[in-house]
């Protein structure tokens, strides 16, 4: 089920993949999957995972969670370099492990039980904590870099779901525009295979 | 490994008709004359330049030699590939993000995803000691390069205004300017106009017309991907190739790793590691091209007995002075459809507040530039920067379409404090990686409040709600500049090292200063002028 409500209720960019270049319409409906094997990731991570992705993007459907997962699971896996590292905070790959044992354990103090078996309320109360760097955490996770945690993992969640074609139909994104371009680009002007607003909103 | 994570497997020998995936037949391996280290913006001038002027070059760069039709997709996510992905610490009070938002690797180098936006210096940004007291004047001015500017401009076909109001150079372009514009540089300007501050169509790397056997722009807004259709320039497209032609080779995913000095002081060769092999390349002279972090991080590693503070660095300047511009991106809502995604992301400017004005309480200035923007990376920036995430992000996204941006370019001024040393901690080179540290100063801060200010107060103008503005920031400039004095500076005007005669370091490390304009036509100018002062020694 989606949560959100869309101003563009009638578009689907994914009807005008016909008209995308070959190189771009394959790497985008590799995100519709099915999906290879996790590669870094383990079963109790991954479902963590998809509980976090869920509030972190405000988004239930199952399919597009997956996507999100699988998405970071290729990042951790990759050998490719991570851009920046703030001086004193691990590796991306024992960020986000860490990060995920100290925030379940931080759980299990605090309420007893896991992450996953926490109502959503409780759920979204521990990551704003996280995100504030005011997560309870156990002894042992004392010095962890949660606020660091929370933003590497927010911010590769949140670009996957950003490049989800669902969601480009629902926030009115054009998508990808070779080799067609665009031809009417001023103000008030679409091309007639852009997203049109419904007009029974205000 | 940093390869490219499409896997595709590039050649990495090219010369005049030969394109080659192995280095068994190097076209210049004992004869070089000119070595040169990065094949980005500085690095596909001096390449086509000096090979045009019949020297044997060899330019080595890390990254692949792209094939735009293959490699470049209309896709936000799939296309950080094109950026220097390795991991930099970064530490300071504000933090840089590299990677995407300022580097690139590849042939090409920046060019390959930077906006396009072509902007001179203007007379002001040589002398800022002499005239504001602060930071230091480079050794050369505006008029030294004035000739070089003129040269590029009208070399790459750049689209401009008939006028324009700023600087010394008044236009006309050689190409015509840009239309039509799209919505975000219509408020923009009609933002500006209400409030009595000068706006133009910005002067663009991008053809409004076709030039060369390139067609014109077709609008589809993904410069910051690679452009498909060849309308940006890029050095991988245009100087590159014509430096082949002339003569010259390039090895592409070739990482040059160390300077190996002989026993006079003098550089002698390079190692550089392709496909986990190390290899040699001797040359005459050598010149590093190779930007503002990786150039000092090759000089202070390179450390040897006889120079323990690393190669070229007896002023103790290589990797101090590190710049950004301060790029705060300042969003307002609309009634309207926006649609932020359409267009050349950048299709009008205004430098009306670029110059010093004594009551604004700080030095120096800034440009604005009509910014277009895509969701990846605007809903990254919202978490990143300003920790807004989950439903409130949505609710934001979901209008995405209705959002206007104006970008800051700002003027940093120089600190010794911000700066690239090494770390303790090995890349997979086994090279110590990269510590980059930044922190604003006291003026940087005023002059972002005061350009933030101004950017609301023109979209207001034309109905625009202020809705939040991200601290961000772009393009990367010192940490070896040029100068005079050889106890202060690492270079002298014509880019060559105070220390060793045949090194030459040319690109956007050796600024001074930043300035408070979009960098990319000074690096070539000064690459430009770098070519001729080598090709002017030389037949003397
Ligand atoms: C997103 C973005 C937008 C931008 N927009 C604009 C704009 O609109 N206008 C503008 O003026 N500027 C813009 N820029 C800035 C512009 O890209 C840079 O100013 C310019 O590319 C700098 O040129 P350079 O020659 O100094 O370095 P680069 O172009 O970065 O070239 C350096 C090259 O050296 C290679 N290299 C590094 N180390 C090694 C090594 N050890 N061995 C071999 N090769 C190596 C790199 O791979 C790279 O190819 C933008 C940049 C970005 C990232
Ligand atoms: S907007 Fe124009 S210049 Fe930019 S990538 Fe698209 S076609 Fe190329």
């Amino acid at each position: 089920m989606s949560l959100q409500k869309t101003r563009y209720p009638f578009y689907d960019v994914l009807q005008e993949k016909s008209h995308w270049d070959e190189h771009t319409r394959e790497i985008v409906l590799k995100r519709l999957g099915p999906f290879t094997k996790y590669e870094f990731l383990n079963n109790y991570e991954v479902e963590i995972l998809y509980a976090i992705a869920k509030l972190v993007v405000n988004e239930e459907r199952q399919e597009i969670l997956e996507y999100l997962v699988h998405q970071l699971d290729k990042n951790l896996a990759s050998p490719i370099g991570e851009n920046q590292r703030k001086v004193g905070v691990p590796e991306q790959k024992k960020l986000i492990r860490q990060g995920l044992l100290a925030l379940n354990q931080g759980v299990r103090q605090q309420y007893g039980v896991n992450y996953v078996e926490l109502g959503s309320p409780q759920q979204l109360a521990f990551l704003n904590d996280l995100q504030k760097g005011k997560a309870t955490l156990s002894e042992e996770w004392q010095k962890f870099p949660q606020q660091d945690f929370f933003k590497k993992l927010a911010a590769d969640l949140i670009s996957a779901y950003y490049s989800h074609p669902v969601v480009w139909s629902e926030i009115g994104y054009g998508g990808p525009a070779y080799p067609r371009g665009y031809v009417r680009v001023e103000k008030g002007l679409t091309d007639p295979w852009e997203a049109k607003r419904d007009d029974r909103e205000s | 490994m940093t390869g490219n994570p499409n896997s595709i497997k590039h050649n990495c020998d090219h010369y005049a008709d030969h394109r080659l995936d192995n280095l068994h037949q190097r076209k210049y391996e004992k004869d070089a004359d000119i070595c040169i280290v990065g094949a980005g913006a500085a690095g596909g001038v001096l390449t086509d330049e000096l090979s045009r002027a019949g020297f044997r070059v060899v330019t080595i760069e890390a990254g692949p030699f792209w094939d735009p039709q293959s490699d470049f997709a209309s896709d936000e996510l799939s296309m950080q590939s094109l950026a220097w992905n390795d991991t930099r610490l970064v530490a300071g009070k504000d933090p840089l993000t590299m990677g995407h938002n300022n580097s690139g690797r590849g042939v090409g180098g920046g060019t390959v995803h930077f906006t396009g936006v072509f902007l001179r210096f203007h007379e002001s940004d040589f002398q800022v000691k002499t005239q504001d007291g602060l930071a230091a004047d480079w050794p050369i001015t505006y008029q030294d390069l004035a000739p070089y500017y003129d040269k590029i401009e009208k070399d790459i076909a750049v689209s401009g205004p008939k006028i324009f109001p700023w600087g010394s150079f008044h236009g006309p372009y050689p190409y015509p300017e840009r239309e039509p514009i799209s919505a975000n540089s219509e408020v923009f300007r009609r933002g500006c106009e209400k409030l009595g501050i000068r706006s133009v169509v910005a002067p663009l790397a991008i053809l409004s017309a076709p030039f060369a056997g390139r067609p014109p722009c077709i609008n589809r807004g993904f410069c910051n991907q690679g452009c498909l259709p060849n309308a940006k320039f890029s050095t991988l497209i245009h100087h590159i190739p014509r430096a082949i032609a002339h003569g010259a080779e390039i090895l592409s995913d070739c990482m040059v790793t160390h300077l190996n000095l002989d026993k006079t002081g003098a550089l002698k060769s390079v190692t550089f590691v392709h496909d986990g092999k190390e290899y040699e390349q001797k040359a005459k002279a050598f010149i590093l091209a190779n930007y503002c972090i990786e150039t000092p991080r090759l000089l202070l590693s390179s450390a040897c007995p006889q120079f323990p503070d690393g190669l070229a660095n007896s002023s103790g300047m290589v990797g101090k002075n590190l710049m950004t511009h301060t790029g705060h991106d300042v969003y307002c809502k609309f009634r309207d459809e926006i649609r932020l995604y359409k267009g050349t992301p950048v299709l009008a400017t205004s430098q009306d507040f670029y110059e010093t004005e004594p009551s604004r309480g700080f030095i120096r200035g800034y440009t604005l530039n009509a910014h277009g923007t895509r969701p990846v990376g605007l809903a990254k920036k919202l978490v990143t920067e300003n920790n807004i995430w989950g439903k409130e992000l949505y609710e934001i996204m979901r209008d995405f379409n209705f959002y206007a941006q104006i970008t800051i370019v700002g003027e940093v001024l120089p600190d010794p404090g911000n700066s690239v040393t090494l770390s303790d901690e090995k890349d997979e080179y086994g090279l110590p990686r990269a510590v980059v540290t930044f922190s604003y100063g006291e003026n940087d801060q005023k002059l972002v409040a005061h350009g933030v200010k101004k950017s609301q107060e023109i979209l207001e103008a034309v109905g625009g709600e202020p809705a939040f503005v991200i601290p961000d920031t772009g393009h990367l400039m010192g940490t070896c500049p040029m100068g005079k004095d050889p106890t202060a500076s690492v270079v002298d005007e014509f880019c060559r090292s105070h220390d060793i005669p045949n090194l030459y370091i040319c690109s956007a490390s050796v600024f001074v200063t930043s300035g408070g304009a979009n960098p990319t036509e000074t690096v070539m100018a000064i690459a430009a002028r770098t070519a001729d002062y080598i090709i002017s020694e030389a037949s003397k």
